[in-house]
């Protein structure tokens, strides 16, 4: 919970600078947040690849992983789409 | 872009499994913890700012209002019940594999909590399906945009908050941070309550 809550703080933080500089002259960020995601996906990688655990793992589930991965993402987009259009959500 | 990150993350797999078979050079929390959260907090903030600075992201979110709240309610019951589908088609334990599911995208939750309640073989599913979640929304983003902008947000599960924040917001624009954010945290706070409450269905 905590944990969850440390990521909420940075953002909101982003947010509420960014309101109150909305007309001030304008940085370009893109970049910086280019480099940055390179940095977090290099560390997600570096995690996968140094799990022997996830490593041993993925090859003797594999076809169950497959399906069962398959459906979930095929019912969590058709529920989605469903409700969105339930709300009228564009 | 996406080629960049498909080449970010099979370096870091490289890196880190040579860290960790080739003798170790450096620890490996100095990167899966150190690196990752730094940069995580960084782009947190950054998208934050971003968002906050755009005038049109800001109208848009309004438009949209409470509705946004029902994004995550379908993608986790969408997940379990495709769980319960799959368990039927393998025949394997559903209540294992609705709990496999019910991990959202959070491996290093699901892994140790499936083991722990359904024994190693489902945990190590749960490891596997989870992982997986998490690699197809980065990879396959390009394509799974054009669909709906929705879509990589429900491929992304409980990931939205954090890892796949970033290249969610990048390809869906600024307006889906707070949608895919809000969406990835109620779906953080859910699965593990999700994952022991099938358990103790099962029980």
């Amino acid at each position: 919970m905590l944990n969850l809550l440390a990521f909420a703080f940075p953002l909101i933080a982003g947010i509420l600078l960014g309101y109150f500089l909305r007309d001030k002259k304008r940085i370009n960020l893109g970049r910086i947040t280019f480099g940055t995601i390179l940095a977090l996906i290099f560390s997600l990688g570096f995690s996968i690849g140094s799990s022997n655990e996830l490593l041993s793992a993925m090859p003797k589930v594999g076809l169950n992983a497959a399906v069962i991965l398959a459906l979930t993402l095929l019912f969590s987009v058709v529920f989605l789409k469903t409700v969105k259009k339930m709300v009228k959500m564009k | 872009m996406i080629k960049y990150i498909v080449l970010a993350l099979v370096f870091g797999v490289a890196a880190g499994y040579s860290n960790n078979n080739f003798g170790n050079f450096f620890a490996n929390s100095l990167v899966s913890d150190y690196l990752f959260n730094f940069s995580l907090i960084l782009l947190l903030f950054v998208m934050g700012f971003s968002f906050g600075v755009d005038k049109e992201a800001t109208v848009k979110l309004k438009r949209a209002g409470l509705k946004i709240l029902v994004v995550p309610f379908a993608v986790g019951l969408g997940s379990i019940l495709g769980g319960l589908v799959g368990g039927l088609i393998l025949g394997i334990n559903v209540f294992a594999s609705m709990a496999v599911s019910a991990g959202f995208g959070w491996y290093t939750l699901a892994g140790p909590l499936v083991g722990q309640l359904f024994g190693a073989e489902f945990g190590a599913l749960g490891l596997t399906v989870n992982f997986l979640r998490e690699l197809l929304t980065i990879t396959t983003i390009s394509l799974t945009v054009r669909i709906d902008k929705y879509v990589p947000i429900a491929f992304g599960g409980a990931t939205t908050m954090d890892t796949t924040l970033p290249v969610i917001v990048r390809y869906c624009g600024s307006e889906a941070l707070i949608t895919a954010f809000s969406s990835g945290f109620a779906l953080s706070l859910t699965a593990p309550f999700a994952i022991t409450a099938i358990a103790t269905l099962f029980h």
